[in-house]
Order: structure tokens, then C-alpha cells, then sequence
């Protein structure tokens, strides 16, 4: 579920990152006030427990494996705003040390990771457990909140992908960012999710909780007292929602569906995308307006191609002499 | 304690039989776990960042490099910046130029794949200009994250208003990702050793594993924290990175200085 | 200058303490013995104030070290300059990206200025011959390196006692006897050392008074080292032996042989 860059326009990602300083503000706050200053660096210690969550390959029936998220799990164990923060910083050593790209993106990723998945699944947890008789109560709660925790945050990177095409394109009508419109992207990340990960999610997080509870109870989060009154979770759901609605305003929301659709079924024209002069094949220069080199001085492209074709030919040797070092040498 | 003493079963040879059953989700645990621990040990072979350049810099141009490749409408200016990336890459040592070119490779063409659809439908825009932005935002982040010592990265990250102690909170986190991470390793090793027939409990040894994994991590807390105290500390923690500006530097901000220019030109160029 | 008086502990209800007198004057060499799991591990937390104990009194210099007061951060700072502790597993005491970063912690939180840090970082790796291992990181070294950064990193603090937590556990012979002369030569320029171990090789070259404890948690002699190691029913009561340990005259002997059952 990690969006990577260039899928979100830059303006995308600013507002998703916003949205995430206050996040992140209350949970350092929160935090700081159940973990006294000289324990704060502790907090790396649920953040590397988070990472390495997210390695490992999770046995489902039928043979194959899925990664999981965990951040019910973490939500359950450590209290909601530690794991916003564990997430934030597992999510931050991935994208700036291990270079599996989402820089831009990051804002976007924690906000579907590290705050609606963790929190989401931890109220409904808590909301069930508490209306619900002890143990039973204890394993539906964990089971619909991270079932629904994960969904929910799918549903946030479905919806912040398909947004993208209906919000910008540029002057020919061509999505800048992610091409998948609502009614693509929403059925292609709901459908692995509610099929697949959630269920992985969903045995991962019980399965490692029994365990715990069994072996270690005392180390599981106490958390809040009071029952939660469920006006609050409507409220938060829509707090939730909340950016997403910023980002869809001048987009009328019921179009999407029916538009698209019906520009697919109507044969001979796809997508809407392509504006009315490609109907007769594609031209170079009209399918790329930005690679034209009218006005261009040819000097610049024969620069630039030498420079590149100088930089390949020394990256192949210096590959094929990495290789070489590694062949053992023959006796 | 006699030979008397020692049950039958354990003297007679065992004629055993296993049937099949997949264990694929310990293997590539494994592999998994193998491949966050190597990463990490190679990157504290360095003894300084990449030509010297200071880290700082490195940080911050790599940010900006991303954010112009996001918002570039320029097909031109994308692949300037990509040539811009080989030149750099082909400085660099063959092993990390094969690794860094492996990632990219794959993201992109991953990419590519998830945007063939649109391709096939005719919108020829966004895969030309996604998959190379892709390549080029991923090659910048891991020539970063591969030729620079993590620690000057994260130190480097004070330029964005992180509070020191939150640096101290970084740098623990990747001990202890090292520490946890070779700790379940053990362990997996340990039930891929013991795994030698049908394991009707998947879920349980995985959660065994994991769940274990988090007690050993509070009990680390516990420790860390006492060898912390046991050193004066007591909440307050200052870094100490030397800032040194040195000829390089200026190199590399002028390089970075014409990427930006060439943005602009670019841009300026093709706006519509 | 250490005074513990009566004092029982107990980690959860299991006891780890029962009951513990004793003084340690300043200069002294002392090693705790012990079965595993005896209690020398948390005498030696207690010492260092790492726990306080349930009942019965802990004093350094006179001062009764309570909880209460080591929670003032003053205090706190102050009592732990003085007393240098190193934990029995190295890797647990080592948090920091680079050994330089993990040997120049202590001085920095004591507030001295860079360069007198650096200084006292340089001198700690060349005492401990670790200079080629200044750049590296911790959790990547051997357990033998580990140990000597666990060691100079509690140094850079100068502190007035050293408390080592089972110091030649899992070492090569080689860093055992560095070690060795090492502990010596460190009693010999004045400073307190209070060592904890479970094996008898080296202990009458480190130190000249021993303390045992019984596997009940309680102490069950505090004598000169040589009448200890003579007194084979003790050490046999304590389990610190068994029925096949015997002593060569004049101890600096030893070989490796086998017994034929």
C-alpha cells in the first residue's frame, strides 16, 4: 500500500503532509506526557518493531504469502498515538534509507498508514470490546478493527489515486499524475485489500496478540479509561475523510462513475483522454507537445546525448568488472 | 548419568519420511529480513559521504531534484535530469552502481506495467513521462541513501526542523532494527531447522516468532534505558555534526544550480 | 565508601536478594562470586543505582541512595559519573551510530566542551587499542571489540568505581589476559573495582578480596581471595565447583586434560 512518487501530483502530497502536522503534533504531546523525557528514545525501539513488522511474509491459507501492516497490532499494543509515531518512523527509514521511493509521497503514506489504519482499527477495537462480553468482545473487536482499519486505509490511497486525473491534467486533458480515474482505482486497491490483505492483516494481528496476551499480558497498552462515546466516532470518521473532501471540492463527486463508464462502452472513443485531434492516429509532436524541439538549439541535444552516452558506456565497464571481481577464478 | 540412563528412541536410528508442505513464508522471511540487515551493513562501511560533499547538501538537493521531477512538464527536462543521474552514477563504484540500477530498474519497470493499460487505450502521456520521472526520483534517493552514512542523513534532517532528540530516536531505531532483525533471524532459522514435516500451525510459529520479537523489544527498551541513565542521560540530548564546507561542495551546488536553471528553460520553453 | 546494609530485593517476587551487609572502602579490588543466578548481577544494578532496594539501606560517601533522590536529574548525573558500570551483555550498553559518538556520550552530558571530549575519546580508544574502530558501528563489531567500547565508553566518564558485570564471559584468551592486566593496572592507579564473575581462573591476580554468595541470594563468606579458593567444601556448597576440580600447586599452572570415567 506504499504510494510511491509521481503518482500523487506535488499539491497532493503538500496537503496530505498538512493534514498530517497536527497528527503528528498531538501524538508527540500525548505521548510525551505517558513516556517521561529520558525514555523518548524508546520510541525508536516500537518504530524498528514496526519496520520489521512490515518484512515479514505471512502464511495465509492456500499456500501463498502476504506482508501485512500491523498497525492495529501496534495500535493494541502500544497505545494509537505511539504507533502513529512508531509507523511515521518505520515509514520514514523506508523511504529515505532504503530508497523504495515515496519522498513526495510520504505525507500521503503516513496519513493512510500511520494515522487512519492504526486509529481506525483501534476505536472499532475498542468500541466492540467494550460493548461486547469480555473475551469474545476482545477477538471480534481485533478482528473488525484491523480488518476495516486496512480497508480504510486503502480506501484513503484509492481515493487520493483517482482523484489525480480528474484534478490535473494538463492543456491537452492528459492526466499529469496517476492516470486511474475513482472508478478504476478505487475497485483495484478495494478488491486486493478486502479480499487479501485484510485477511492477512487480520490473522497476523491475532494471531501475534493471543500470543502475547498469553506469554506477556502486562506489556500490552492499558489505554484510555472512559468508554467511547460513539458520536465520537462519527465525528472521527469524518475528520477522516476530511482532506480527501478538501482535495474533491470542484469536482462534482457523483459524475465520476457514470462519465467514465459510459465513455468505455461507446466504441471508438477511450477514457475521454484523448482530445479531438488524435482521433486519426498519433503524431509524434501532438502526442508529446513538451519534446518538441522547435526553437531548440540543436548544440543542447548533442551535448546532452554525448554526455549521456558517455556516462552508459562507463556504468557497463565499471558492472562488468563489479561481476568479474565476483567470479571465483578458475584453478 | 550412565548410558542406562538415556531413553530407547534416542538410540535407534529414525526412518523418516516427510510428506510436502509449503514453508515459503519462512524462506522469504528470511530473504527479507537478510536483505534489510545486508543493506544496512553496507552502508556502515563508509568513512565519509560521497566525495566529501556534505551530507546536508546531498539531503536537501536530492529533496528538491524530487520535487522538480514531480512537477516538470518538460519530457525534455526529465530526461536531462536522468542523464544528470547516470553521469553521477558513473563515478560511483560498479557494486553500488548494479544495486542502486537494480531498484530503479524494477520500480520503473513495474510501473511501466501498471500504466500499459492507458498505454493501450491511447493515452501514450502518462507512461512516457511517469516511468522516467520514476526512475530518475528512485536512482536520486538510493544514490543518496547509498553513498552517504546513514548518520550524516539523519543528522542532515535538522535542517527540516526535527527536534535533536527525535535524531537520537532515528539512530536507535536502526540499532535496533539491526538487533531485533538479527534476533528473529535466529529464530527463523531455528523453526526452518525444526521444520522438517507438515506444520498444521503456520500462523502460530510466525506469531511465536513476532510475538516474542516484541517482549525481547521491551526488555531491549528496558536495558537501553538503563545504560542511558547509567550515562548522565536524562532527557536532553544535543548533536555534534561538524559543518564543513569544503571545495566539492561548491561543485556540487553549482551542478545543482544547473538542473534548476535547466528546469526553468525547460519549462519556460514548453509551458502551454 | 559503599555501605549496604541489610538489604533484600526482589524482582517481581522472586527474590534476588536476601538480606545483604557489606562495606567496600575506597581502593579496593573486590569480586562477587557466585552461582548463576545468585544475585551478583543485581548487587552489582544496586551498586551502580540502576534499582534501589526493597528494604534496607545503600549509601555512596555517606549518602543514602533512594529512588526518590535519583530522580532529580542533578543527583543523578552525579551519582552516575562517579560510579562507571558495564553491563554484562556489552551490546545492551552500546547505543550510538559510531564508537566515537558512543565513547564521547558520557563527557558530552556532563556539559564538557568538544575539544576536551575529543580528547578524552582519543585517549580511551588508544588505552583500549581500539583506534582502528572509530567510525564503526557498535552493533556490527565482534563481541570482543564490543566489550572494550562498553569499557571505554563508561571511561570517558572517569568515574571513582568500576563495576563490571562478568567481564571475561565469551572472550578469546588473548582479550581475557589484556583484560586482566587491564583491571590490575586500573586498581593500581587508585580507582575502586567491584567485578562480578562465575569462573575461578584469574581471580587471585585481579583481586584481593572475595565475596561469595549462596545460591539462596544471601552472602556466605567475604574473606581475603586466597582463603576462598583453598576452601573447596565452600566453593563446592555454593556450586561454584564440582567433584572434578582440583587445584595445581603454585596456581599459574594449568593444562588441558581429560578424565577417564
Amino acid at each position: 500500500m506504499h504510494i510511491p512518487d509521481n503518482y500523487l501530483s506535488p499539491s497532493t502530497c503538500a496537503v496530505m503532509g498538512a493534514a498530517m502536522i497536527p497528527v503528528w503534533t498531538i501524538a508527540v504531546k500525548k505521548v510525551k506526557k505517558e513516556v517521561p523525557k529520558e525514555r523518548i528514545p524508546l520510541l525508536g525501539i516500537g518504530a524498528a518493531f514496526s519496520f520489521l513488522l512490515m518484512m515479514f511474509n505471512v502464511p495465509i491459507p492456500g499456500g501463498t504469502t502476504a506482508h501485512a501492516i500491523g498497525a492495529t497490532l501496534l495500535a493494541i499494543l502500544l497505545g494509537p498515538w505511539a504507533a502513529t509515531i512508531s509507523i511515521t518512523i518505520a515509514l520514514l527509514i523506508q523511504a529515505l534509507l532504503f530508497g523504495d521511493g515515496g519522498i513526495l509521497a510520504f505525507g500521503a503514506n503516513c496519513f493512510n498508514m500511520a494515522f487512519v489504519a492504526p486509529f481506525v482499527g483501534y476505536f472499532i477495537y475498542k468500541f466492540i470490546k467494550e460493548r461486547v462480553s469480555a473475551r469474545k468482545g476482545e477477538y471480534i473487536g481485533i478482528v473488525a478493527g484491523s480488518y476495516i482499519g486496512i480497508n480504510m486505509a486503502a480506501l484513503c490511497a484509492a481515493i487520493e489515486f483517482g482523484i489525480q486525473p480528474l484534478l490535473f491534467k494538463n492543456a491537452a486533458g492528459l492526466p499529469l499524475y496517476c492516470p486511474y480515474p475513482l472508478s478504476v482505482s478505487i475497485p483495484a486497491m478495494m478488491i486486493s485489500h478486502l479480499a487479501v490483505a485484510g485477511i492477512v492483516e487480520v490473522i497476523f494481528t491475532i494471531a501475534i496478540y493471543a500470543f502475547i496476551k498469553r506469554v506477556s499480558p502486562g506489556m500490552i497498552y492499558e489505554g484510555a479509561k472512559q468508554k467511547i462515546k460513539s458520536v465520537y466516532a462519527i465525528i472521527f470518521a469524518l475528520i477522516c475523510l476530511s482532506p480527501l473532501g478538501l482535495l474533491a471540492t470542484g469536482t462534482a463527486w457523483g459524475e465520476w462513475g457514470l462519465d467514465e463508464i459510459k465513455n468505455v462502452i461507446i466504441g471508438g472513443k477511450s477514457l475521454g483522454f484523448i482530445p479531438e485531434g488524435m482521433k486519426n492516429g498519433f503524431s509524434f509532436n501532438a502526442l508529446f507537445p513538451d519534446y518538441s524541439m522547435k526553437g531548440m538549439p540543436d548544440a543542447i541535444g548533442y551535448i546532452l546525448s554525448a554526455l549521456a552516452g558517455a556516462a552508459i558506456l562507463i556504468i557497463i565497464f565499471k558492472i562488468i568488472s563489479a561481476l568479474k571481481k565476483g567470479k571465483p577464478k578458475n584453478i | 548419568m550412565t548410558e542406562k540412563d538415556i531413553p530407547e528412541w534416542l538410540l535407534k536410528n529414525e526412518n523418516y519420511f516427510p510428506q510436502s508442505d509449503k514453508d515459503t513464508f519462512i524462506n522469504k522471511s528470511i530473504t527479507s529480513l537478510l536483505g534489510v540487515l545486508s543493506h544496512i551493513r553496507r552502508q556502515s562501511g563508509h568513512k565519509t559521504d560521497l566525495f566529501g560533499i556534505n551530507a546536508t547538501f546531498s539531503v536537501i538537493f536530492t529533496i528538491l531534484f524530487i520535487i522538480l521531477l514531480s512537477v516538470s512538464r518538460s519530457l525534455f527536462f526529465v530526461i536531462t535530469a536522468n542523464i544528470y543521474l547516470l553521469l553521477i552514477l558513473c563515478l560511483l563504484k560498479g557494486e553500488d552502481i548494479m544495486v542502486i540500477l537494480k531498484t530503479s530498474f524494477g520500480v520503473a519497470a513495474f510501473t511501466f506495467i501498471i500504466l500499459l493499460p492507458t498505454a493501450l487505450y491511447g493515452n501514450f502521456y502518462s507512461i512516457t513521462m511517469i516511468t522516467p520521472k520514476i526512475f530518475a526520483s528512485v536512482t536520486a534517493i538510493n544514490i543518496l541513501s547509498r553513498t552517504n552514512r546513514w548518520d550524516s542523513i539523519i543528522s542532515a534532517l535538522k535542517t527540516f526542523f526535527i527536534p535533536d532528540i527525535f535524531i537520537l530516536v532515528l539512530d536507535v531505531t536502526i540499532m535496533y532494527i539491526v538487533l531485533l532483525g538479527e534476533f528473529s533471524l535466529d529464530m527463523l532459522y531455528a523453526l526452518k531447522l525444526r521444520s522438517v514435516g507438515k506444520n498444521k500451525s503456520k500462523q502460530a510459529s510466525l506469531s511465536g516468532i513476532v510475538g516474542t520479537m516484541f517482549i525481547k523489544s521491551k526488555e531491549m527498551a528496558e536495558d537501553t534505558y538503563a545504560a542511558m541513565r547509567c550515562r548522565g542521560f536524562t532527557g536532553e540530548y544535543h548533536t555534534y555534526r561538524k559543518f564543513k564546507f569544503s571545495f566539492v561542495d561548491s561543485l556540487y551546488i553549482i551542478a545543482n544550480a544547473i538542473i534548476i536553471l535547466c528546469f526553468i528553460y525547460f519549462g519556460r520553453y514548453f509551458r502551454k | 565508601m559503599i555501605e549496604i546494609t541489610n538489604v533484600s530485593y526482589s524482582y517481581s517476587n522472586i527474590p534476588a536478594l536476601k538480606n545483604i551487609s557489606l562495606n567496600i572502602l575506597k581502593g579496593e579490588s573486590v569480586t562477587l562470586m557466585g552461582a548463576n543466578g545468585c544475585g551478583k548481577s543485581t548487587l552489582l544494578k544496586l551498586i551502580s543505582g540502576i534499582i534501589t532496594p526493597d528494604s534496607g539501606s545503600y549509601k555512596y560517601h555517606g549518602e543514602e541512595i533512594t529512588e526518590k533522590k535519583l530522580r532529580d536529574s542533578k543527583f543523578s548525573k552525579l551519582f552516575h559519573q562517579k560510579i562507571g558500570f558495564v553491563f554484562q551483555n556489552s551490546q545492551t550498553q552500546l547505543f550510538c551510530p559510531e564508537v566515537y559518538d558512543e565513547i564521547a556520550f558520557g563527557p558530552r552530558q556532563m556539559g564538557i566542551d568538544e575539544a576536551e571530549v575529543e580528547n578524552r575519546v582519543k585517549d580511551c580508544l588508544k588505552l583500549l587499542d581500539i583506534e582502528g574502530l572509530k567510525y564503526r558501528a557498535p552493533y556490527h563489531l565482534s563481541e570482543g571489540e564490543k566489550r572494550k567500547v562498553a569499557i571505554a565508553c563508561v571511561l570517558s566518564l572517569n568515574p571513582e568505581v568500576l563495576v563490571l558485570d562478568e567481564p571475561l564471559n565469551g572472550l578469546d584468551p588473548r582479550t581475557q589476559r589484556w583484560l586482566v592486566e587491564f583491571l590490575i593496572n586500573f586498581n593500581k592507579s587508585g580507582k575502586t573495582l567491584i567485578i562480578s564473575t562465575h569462573n575461578l581462573e584469574f581471580l587471585q591476580e585481579i583481586s584481593s578480596r572475595a565475596i561469595l554468595f549462596n545460591e539462596d541470594h544471601s552472602i556466605a563468606a567475604d574473606m581475603a581471595m586466597e582463603n576462598i579458593l583453598e576452601d573447596i567444601d565452600l566453593l563446592k556448597k555454593v556450586n561454584l565447583i564440582d567433584e572434578y576440580y582440583h587445584k595445581h600447586v603454585g596456581n599459574k599452572h594449568s593444562h588441558f586434560h581429560l578424565h577417564n570415567y
